[in-house]
């Protein structure tokens, strides 16, 4: 899984799966049990993180999954999943011996965290929360995991005083719940809020390396961890600087990983800081029960709430930069289209001339069988005749599907005279039309060059093009095409091919605006030509740039590094 | 015999016409260039040209305009792949008899064929 499809924009298949518009019983009976089943095992381990002989949870994940699922849920299916989760509530505190009244106190407490923090989340963003923006990680941050349990923390801490139980005061039960609600809160509520939207085809299509980095990563991380908060106690002067052993780990998760593998991360250094807390090793243990527990929830918060919006940020503008790879791909896509739009008489030219040559012979063959005077060798040769004009009108249509086909940039080894060759293919008609001549000057043993073909002959389409419209305003006998090609022998080499016409060419205050986007001096011309094209010649590491004698005609230049003899590419 | 002279740069489109026009009863010669035509044209007059319009170094046109400053009146079917209505007008100006568009249908090609002769005839 890439950084980018842990949140993908387009497919929420873990959002969408549950069905939730198929009504109450069909659609919504799994959510419910997954709700049932996750809160009661949440509050095993809430129970498991508790410091002995304090009955106080480090960590307190029922109510941080409650809120998960009520953001994955739409707001009219939140008493339903909240209902869901009594009957894991009554089994596992009944089991811990509480009484009815403070058992109830404390589903409705929990219930409120979730409702509030869910509730305030809703109000600004509209259902289903994706944590793909720092605007969404923000607001989840703050409702979420700091009002939602705040606010609920006096309600629990009152109803607890109100009923009660335990002989704690209210304000210390209030600090206690705030922490350990909030850190489940940035612990676990992200963690299901980023899976949940996983596209697990993607992450099915994964390649192996990929899955390989993530062992590597968490492999890493959980022993890293495992050093520093889960040996016996170590000295409290390098302890300090321990704390920062995970960090390169969570820093590669945000790089790597997306918020959905840095929530996972995060998730596993709170668990095995708290498991280590719990048993008395690691750094956070020898103080009071209390303190031991703030030190630590407010270390953990402290790693969580940075790493998952730094996670969230690159996530976000990777996915912008990918949009506007797309763009400029479907910019390039759209304005070699339209260029064959222009050629498209040319072609019918090349079309035409097989298929004058294919519908002449076939009539030829009828009559001379139908004079009975067919030589069967005569007939034979017409056939091969049609077959051969097929062919080429076979590869005219090739050409064409090559250039209108819209896909990834490939690059590949190419020789530039081919490409010139094949341009000069796909021109042929208009050319002719215009009775361009074209004067080839080939270089032989040309270097190879490394690029995308279709791209390559974008431009040299678009370079070819403005040179026969630089000469529509001439003699037709005076129009000549130059196309020059040659090695350039300096350090690991270049090729430079060469567009000379004798049109009118331009002044250096055209060539100033030359490349810019939209400029253009034709009629009906978008502008975007030679903007693209450039674009693509730099993205291929090379220069694209004109010279001209205005009244004598124009060049253009193209230079591509050439591909070094050592098998790469000697770009770098 | 009609003896019909075909003009065009492509081999197999003139290879194909000269078939054709054989099949059909008449006598066809074909000529590479508008330069190849008009030397050979001089020593044997054709009936009627089939001359390709787009055509390297020499074109149709240039071929038509050839004609006309040398005062000779010949039948001539121009014939294009590439159609555009300025070229059609261009080419019956310069001194066309017929312009026609390829693929070329055989009656039309005929008829047009037949048509330009019996206007030589008369």
């Amino acid at each position: 899984m890439d950084s980018h499809s842990a949140s993908s924009a387009s497919a929420t298949p873990g959002l969408t799966q549950w069905g939730w518009g198929s009504g109450p019983l069909a659609g919504w009976a799994a959510p419910a049990l997954f709700v049932a089943l996750g809160y009661y095992l949440a509050a095993r381990v809430g129970f498991a993180f508790t410091l002995q002989p304090y009955p106080i949870s480090t960590l307190w994940p029922p109510n941080a999954l409650l809120l998960a699922a009520l953001l994955l849920a739409p707001t009219r299916a939140w008493w339903w999943l909240l209902a869901a989760a009594l009957p894991a509530h009554l089994l596992v505190q009944l089991e811990s011996g509480v009484p009815v009244a403070m058992v109830l106190g404390w589903y409705v407490s929990n219930c409120s965290e979730a409702l509030i923090g869910a509730g305030l989340v809703r109000a600004f963003v509209p259902w289903p929360l994706r944590l793909d923006s720092l605007r969404n990680a923000g607001i989840f941050l703050f409702c979420g995991a700091f009002v939602g349990p705040l606010l609920s923390s006096f309600l629990d801490a009152a109803l607890v005083s109100l009923i009660g139980w335990g002989e704690r005061g209210y304000w210390d039960l209030v600090a206690t719940r705030i922490f350990s609600n909030t850190l489940a809160a940035l612990t676990v509520a992200p963690l299901i809020l980023t899976w949940a939207s996983v596209d697990v085809s993607r992450l099915r299509a994964a390649p192996l390396a990929r899955y390989a980095e993530g062992a590597v990563l968490f492999t890493g991380l959980l022993a890293t961890c495992m050093v520093v908060f889960d040996l016996p106690q170590i000295d409290p002067h390098t302890a300090p600087a321990l704390f920062y052993a995970p960090l390169p780990f969570l820093v590669w998760a945000a790089l790597r990983f997306g918020p959905a593998g840095t929530a996972g991360a995060i998730a596993a250094v709170v668990v095995a800081t708290i498991f280590g807390t719990v048993n008395g090793l690691g750094p956070f243990a020898g103080s009071t029960p209390q303190e031991t527990a703030l030190e630590m929830q407010l270390f953990l918060s402290a790693v969580a709430v940075p790493m998952l919006l730094l996670a969230v940020v690159l996530d976000e503008r990777g996915r912008v930069e990918l949009d506007a790879r797309e763009q400029r791909m479907q910019l390039t896509h759209l304005s070699r289209v339209a260029m064959l739009g222009e050629l498209s008489g040319g072609i019918a030219h090349e079309l035409n001339q097989p298929l004058t040559a294919i519908l002449s012979n076939a009539q030829a063959a009828q009559h001379l069988i139908a004079n009975k005077s067919a030589d069967p060798e005569i007939l034979v040769e017409i056939l091969r005749d049609i077959i051969a004009a097929d062919q080429r009108a076979g590869e005219v249509i090739r050409r064409l599907r090559t250039l209108f086909k819209r896909g990834e940039t490939q690059f590949q080894r190419l020789d530039a005279n081919e490409l010139v060759d094949e341009v000069l293919g796909i021109v042929h008609g208009d050319l002719m039309t215009r009775s361009v001549e074209v004067v080839p000057e080939f270089a032989s043993a040309l270097l190879m060059v490394h690029g995308d073909r279709v791209e390559l002959e974008q431009v040299m389409l678009n370079l070819v093009i403005n040179a026969c419209d630089a000469m529509a305003g001439i003699a037709p006998e005076q129009r000549r095409l130059t196309i020059r090609t040659r090695s350039i022998e300096v350090e690991d080499g270049a090729v430079q091919i060469s567009f000379g016409d004798c049109g009118t060419g331009f002044t250096p205050e055209q060539y100033a605006k030359l490349f810019e986007p939209f400029y253009t001096t034709k009629p009906r011309g978008l502008g975007l030509g030679l903007s693209i094209s450039r674009a693509i010649i730099r993205a291929h590491h090379g220069r694209l740039w004109g010279s001209s004698i205005p009244g004598k005609g124009a060049s253009f230049h193209m230079v591509l590094p050439a591909l070094s003899t050592r098998g790469g590419s000697a770009v770098r | 015999m009609p003896y019909v002279a075909i003009v065009d740069d492509e081999e197999p489109v003139r290879k194909a016409l000269k078939r054709l026009l054989r099949a059909s009863g008449l006598e066809a010669e074909s000529y590479a260039s508008g330069r190849e035509f008009l030397d050979a044209s001089v020593l044997r007059e054709p009936d009627c040209v089939l001359l390709d319009l787009h055509m390297p170094r020499m074109s149709g046109l240039q071929v038509l305009r050839a004609l006309k400053a040398a005062h000779r009146t010949l039948p001539v079917v121009v014939i294009t792949a590439h159609d555009a209505p300025e070229t059609r007008d261009q080419c019956l100006a310069a001194g066309a008899t017929a312009y026609l568009r390829k693929p070329l249908e055989e009656h039309e090609l005929i008829d047009t064929i037949t048509a330009a002769l019996g206007a030589r005839t008369r």
